[in-house]
């Protein structure tokens, strides 16, 4: 009770900050939340299998994927929203379908956009770490009568996982920060939040700094999750 | 006349990488309790041989059998590669490798490194596994170190870890692949006497190696190689001691 006096005093004699205009960056923060960690959580799903098929040897594996990847690391996010957003509605049949109840609202276009887009940079990211796993590590797990799907599992991905982190760590802020062009397709994210309240009041400094210093705060939370995560599972890289 | 079939034999291996023979017909028969070195100047195909034994490098042509069982092979376009991987990964299981480099998984702690291939390999039950890998770290000495990370480790504490790694598998035959050419000189005598003490035991053993003093004081057998064809080959005081070959006798003369 004394935290909520405390919160209406500040805010006292606010014209922009008030409970309401709090509110709707509330509303923000969440949708925000959501829509990243579910788009980085299906990403890193598709990525996994995709990067190991993207390492295979047989190119009508890996060529395929690679050729997925190339088409969304090549061409921007806004336009991969565009096109599923306004795209989704001339799918023959789509209106009718199950889906269409869910695909008509901005959260889902977008969040099939965002998880496409991650899961071809975090295939690329887990590419590159597999490639680079030690030969003679292979070859010891060879020669100790690993087949190919277990050696796999127990020594190139634990090993290029742990190679991967400081790289998806970055994919993960970016993501983030990407995440903010989903205001322009009518979903009230943070950045949608911030520009409601700008529009409203013409307050750009306050409306805008305000959600900068929110993406401060969670870029923050993110890096020290990381950190933490290296702590542990990159300790074997340092000598003693 | 072969009253116990032998854990290892190769009959005239071939290989070549591209246009050049490395090996041109070699034959090895490791019987029970036979410690063989294999040495020669380096390109002189002994690594690639032992490297063979257990199909890290497919021969092109030549047989191997373990206790008398034919590897089979099959020609493909990418040329002659074994028919059935699981008698492979069988065979593997059986033949434990010490490498020149230690090639200890890094993201695993030296326990974990030797319980991995017995558990997930063999099927040995983990409890079962990490008692056995505690008595082997304290064989070579490295008790301290059960739960340090290879990165953590000298040369010789690699090593001798990756000794005790390939002991877990109960192997029948042990092959090493130069395992002190990249050690310091200070740290050689250790992983020589673990070796020294595993062929006492009546290990059967197939060791590339540098180490004259090792093979001629350790081994039953030592074969010379040069250019991919054995020079001379017998019981060590023969070889080493009074070599016939004029090629032989410069490989051992003292170098200064």
């Amino acid at each position: 009770m004394e935290l909520m006096t405390w919160f209406t005093e500040l805010l006292e004699g606010n014209l922009i900050f008030t409970p309401q205009t709090l509110s709707y960056y509330w509303d923000g923060l969440v949708t925000t939340t959501q829509l990243v960690f579910l788009s980085l959580l299906a990403g890193l799903v598709l990525a996994v299998p995709l990067a190991i098929g993207r390492s295979s040897r047989h190119r009508w594996i890996s060529l395929p994927i690679y050729a997925y990847t190339y088409v969304f690391r090549g061409t921007p996010l806004l336009i991969q929203l565009y096109i599923i957003y306004y795209g989704v509605v001339f799918v023959d049949g789509i209106q009718e379908s199950i889906f269409w109840p869910l695909l008509r609202e901005a959260f889902y276009p977008a969040l099939i956009a965002f998880t496409l887009n991650t899961a071809a940079y975090t295939t690329e990211i887990f590419r590159g770490a597999i490639k680079a796993t030690a030969r003679g590590e292979i070859e010891a797990a060879r020669a100790y009568g690993m087949s190919q799907s277990l050696m796999m599992r127990r020594i190139i991905l634990p090993s290029a996982f742990r190679r991967a982190l400081p790289a998806y760590g970055n994919e993960v802020i970016f993501m983030l920060h990407a995440s903010a062009i989903a205001s322009v397709v009518t979903l009230m994210d943070l950045t949608g939040a911030a520009r409601f309240v700008y529009a409203r009041f013409y307050a750009p400094f306050e409306a805008f700094l305000f959600v900068a210093a929110i993406y401060l705060c969670l870029t923050f939370a993110i890096l020290y999750f990381f950190r933490f995560l290296e702590k542990r599972l990159l300790a074997h890289l340092k000598p003693a | 006349m072969a009253a116990t079939p032998m854990p290892l034999e190769a009959r005239n291996i071939k290989k070549r990488f591209g246009d050049t023979e490395v090996l041109k017909g070699l034959s090895l028969q490791a019987h029970k309790g036979d410690v063989i070195t294999l040495i020669g100047a380096s390109g002189s195909g002994k690594s690639t041989f032992l490297r063979c034994m257990n199909l890290l490098e497919q021969p092109d042509e030549g047989d191997l059998l373990m206790h008398g069982e034919e590897i089979r092979f099959k020609q493909t376009r990418r040329g002659r590669e074994p028919a059935d991987w699981k008698q492979v990964v069988r065979m593997r299981a059986k033949l434990s490798m010490v490498f020149q480099g230690f090639n200890l998984w890094a993201h695993m702690t030296l326990l974990e490194n030797i319980i991995e291939a017995p558990v997930h390999v063999l099927g040995k039950p983990k409890k079962e596994a990490i008692e056995q890998a505690h008595a082997l770290l304290e064989r070579v000495g490295l008790s301290a170190r059960a739960n340090a990370y290879p990165a953590q480790m000298s040369g010789g504490q690699q090593q001798r870890g990756a000794i005790a790694r390939a002991l877990a598998m109960d192997p029948e035959v042990m092959l090493f692949d130069e395992p002190t050419s990249a050690l310091d000189p200070e740290l050689v005598g250790d992983v020589l006497k673990v070796m020294r003490d595993l062929a006492a035991e009546g290990r059967t053993m197939v060791v590339v190696t540098h180490e004259m003093s090792f093979a001629r004081d350790v081994s039953s057998q030592v074969i010379y190689l040069h250019q991919g064809l054995i020079e001379e080959a017998g019981p060590p005081k023969d070889v080493l001691t009074n070599p016939s070959s004029p090629r032989l006798q410069q490989f051992l003369a003292p170098k200064y």
